[in-house]
């Protein structure tokens, strides 16, 4: 291998084949993310050290199983290995294969090796073949295949050291490719050959272009029909190749994988574990992330205090502290949250049960136009959307990613409980109904409420989407993973690399919100910005932001909102929970405490009727408003991040706040 | 016959499914010649997941039915 400045090396296997855990012994800390061109789809890579002064960048391409592509993530790695997009030619493949599990993985090596590419194999999983009673004459398997093949553990890193130099040896496989298209296919193939490009590149390359559908049918065989050929032939080499280097004792192989499943996929059974689990989860969620989000919060406003003190008063500081600070803190408070979703996800993940959860949730999901898979994204989104659209990314079928993309903000998220604790405080007698505390009731139908305007959402969407586009539906086909232990170090990395992105991703445009926000509430028409003032206070109804309060007013009223409500349902757009904190500084309440806001909140009287201000129907139209808007900034940048435009996002914006109206409208109208 | 009649435990082999049925199924390891066995099912008996080549696969029913098999053996 010639000398080069720094080799791109790309990891290939099927998914569950510890490629994960390889990677993250390769590249340590040394990873980034970024995105594969043209996809949305995330691309992660790392640097590794081949031999001193010799760096190499590693890529992790996604777990496929096979390179002809079914989804966009085995595009992605099609796309990458013939360099579609110029990004640069990798120049050594590791092969990632399950030794448990061979065949399948020899399936995908065999084409790798077909590209000419130089690769080397790696078989992990060391210990549970030992267990299984597998043993492989992996010496012989190379000679077979034309390249080094290892073993390795790569949990506890035995025979890992053997790879890098393995790497700087790889040469192209010196064998006949192992697939050969035969007669009428090899003619047009050769044909189509660019150069002296190896055959089967061009094979793979062919088989996927529209373009080239026609030519392919002349032979009289479908490219379908052509990839099945492909696979039967490779399948029978494979099991040649095994049937010579591994010898297996079926009477130590225990199973007991499928003994487990009998009890977690119970119809009885494995639902009380499954609902079980997700109760545990969310308690969690809610009471875990709590501490954290206090100590940030305190954190952050005795740094604001110390700033504020330290520097000299006027514009700048006021606006540090009153519009930079509090949109880092509101990044940074949902950190714990999110850190907290993404490694119970990780965990149920990598142990192999979350594949449990989408086969088990299939049927029902099925009448909405999603599948199974939808769930994730489901049950995530009561924590937060953000973390819960960002884990579409898997899903195969584009259609249903992106009905879940469109559904999930329905969902009760985290940032409405406390709009729904003090709203429910004001207008809901706390009484007992049929021994059911009322108020927990309420809470609890508005959660029923998302779930099944997300459900029914999804049904419409998928109506209107299929009358748009005719495509067929991917077969829904998925492998169970056996169960195994998670590895600390992949759900350590699968935080910190989702955690790190929402920081850097969404977190700049909400600090961004925050500061004009800030601008809209400090200043107005008649109170320019006066950089030299000590402090810089305008009465709120002559800001920017009270005088669009007032502007809307006629437009809430319908709604039973006077201008104050509007003022924080406008600024409720950038997030949520603003509202308890907007509604606080509107009545003017010293303390931000939530029971003096309840305190002054229920003292007020409506002026025309003489009765409380918030009377029962204001409330529910306000819960009904709160649980149907769009009202989250941070949601809608990640939308428009995930689906790469903007229509989307503003299309969920501008029809779910439009139905909030009309529910909340037609709640209000009926109840007064 | 076709998968979605096999019972759990049962096995038999697979033959040459109907046109149309994702090649993906092929490249999983499901191929036709290959024993297939019943592992278990979720409520409903859909979808199915079934052991092939030593690779564990779960698909709907209505795939399962588009896919022929020989008569079951075992269990």
């Amino acid at each position: 291998m010639e000398a080069k400045q720094s080799l791109r090396i790309a990891m290939v296997g099927r998914p569950n084949t510890g490629k994960s855990t390889l990677f993250n012994q390769l590249t340590g800390m040394n990873q980034k993310v970024s995105n594969y061109p043209g996809v949305t789809m995330e691309r992660t890579s790392g640097l590794t050290k081949l031999a001193p002064g010799q760096l190499a960048e590693i890529i992790d391409l996604p777990g496929i199983y096979s390179l002809h592509p079914s989804s966009a993530d085995e595009a992605v790695v099609m796309d990458s290995l013939l360099n579609v997009h110029e990004e640069g030619e990798v120049d050594v493949v590791i092969g990632v294969a399950d030794g448990t599990n061979l065949k399948t993985c020899l399936f995908v090596f065999s084409q790798v090796l077909d590209l000419g590419i130089p690769a080397v194999l790696v078989i992990t999983m060391a210990d549970d073949m030992a267990h299984r009673g597998l043993v492989l004459d992996h010496a012989a398997l190379g000679e077979s295949l034309g390249c080094e093949v290892l073993i390795v553990n790569a949990r506890t890193g035995e025979g890992m050291e053997a790879i890098q130099p393995a790497i700087l040896r790889a040469k192209a496989s010196p064998h006949a490719p192992f697939f050969q298209p035969g007669g009428i296919h090899l003619q047009w193939l050769a044909a189509l050959q660019e150069g002296d490009e190896y055959i089967y590149k061009t094979w793979l390359r062919s088989l996927s272009q529209p373009a080239h559908e026609a030519k392919i049918r002349e032979s009289g065989r479908g490219p379908k029909r052509l990839r099945a050929d492909e696979a039967i032939q490779r399948y029978r080499q494979v099991n040649r190749w095994l049937g010579s280097f591994l010898t297996s004792y079926p009477e130590q192989d225990r199973r007991f994988s499928t003994k487990v499943d009998r009890l977690l996929v119970h119809p009885l059974w494995g639902s009380v574990v499954l609902f079980g689990l997700l109760f545990v989860i969310f308690q969690a969620l809610f009471y875990g992330s709590e501490g954290p989000m206090v100590a940030i919060d305190e954190m952050m406003t005795s740094l604001s205090q110390s700033i504020n003190a330290k520097l000299p008063g006027g514009f700048f500081t006021h606006m540090i502290t009153h519009g930079l600070m509090p949109g880092i803190t509101g990044v940074l408070m949902f950190v714990p949250q999110i850190a907290m979703l993404f490694g119970f996800i990780a965990l149920l993940e990598e142990s192999g049960y979350m594949s449990r959860v989408v086969f088990m949730m299939d049927r029902f999901m099925r009448p909405f136009g999603l599948s199974g898979k939808s769930v994730v994204p489901m049950i995530s989104g009561t924590a937060c959307a953000i973390p819960a659209i960002m884990s579409t990314r898997n899903m195969e079928d584009g259609r249903e990613r992106w009905l879940a993309i469109a559904v999930t903000p329905f969902i009760t998220c985290s940032a409405r409980l406390p709009v729904y604790a003090l709203i429910i405080g004001l207008v809901i007698p706390d009484m007992a109904l049929m021994g059911i505390n009322l108020r927990g009731l309420v809470l609890f139908g508005l959660y029923f409420l998302g779930f099944a305007a997300a459900l029914a959402a999804a049904a419409l969407l998928n109506r209107w989407k299929r009358s748009q586009v005719k495509v067929k539906v991917p077969d829904f086909l998925l492998e169970m993973p056996e169960y195994r232990w998670p590895q600390p170090r992949n759900v350590g990395m699968m935080i910190w690399r989702q955690t790190s992105s929402f920081v850097k991703e969404a977190g700049k445009i909400i600090v961004a919100i925050s500061v004009i926000l800030w601008f809209a509430a400090s200043f107005g028409p008649d109170h320019a910005a006066d950089f030299t003032q000590d402090r810089v206070s305008v009465p709120i109804e002559e800001s920017y932001i009270g005088i669009a309060g007032q502007f809307i007013e006629p437009v809430m009223r319908p709604l039973g909102y006077d201008w104050k409500i509007s003022v924080a349902i406008l600024s409720s757009f950038v997030a949520r929970e603003v509202f308890v904190g907007t509604m606080a500084t509107l009545y003017s309440v010293g303390d931000e405490g939530i029971e003096s806001i309840h305190a002054t909140l229920a003292s007020q009287i409506n002026p025309e009727t003489g009765e409380a201000f918030f009377s029962l129907p204001m409330g529910i139209s306000l819960l009904l408003f709160y649980a149907f808007a769009m009202q989250c900034m941070s949601t809608l940048v990640v939308v428009a991040r995930e689906s790469r435009s903007w229509t989307l996002a503003l299309t969920q914006f501008v029809l779910m706040s439009l139905f909030a109206y009309v529910v909340a409208w037609a709640a209000f109208v009926a109840l007064s | 016959m076709n998968l979605s009649n096999l019972r759990i435990g049962q096995k038999a082999i697979v033959l040459e499914p109907e046109e149309g049925v994702s090649v993906k199924l092929f490249e999983m390891g499901c191929l036709p010649g290959e024993e297939i066995e019943l592992l278990f099912v979720a409520p409903f008996r859909d979808p199915m997941c079934f052991r092939v080549q030593g690779t564990q696969i779960s698909m709907r029913r209505s795939l399962a039915k588009r896919i022929p098999i020989t008569r079951p053996h075992g269990s």
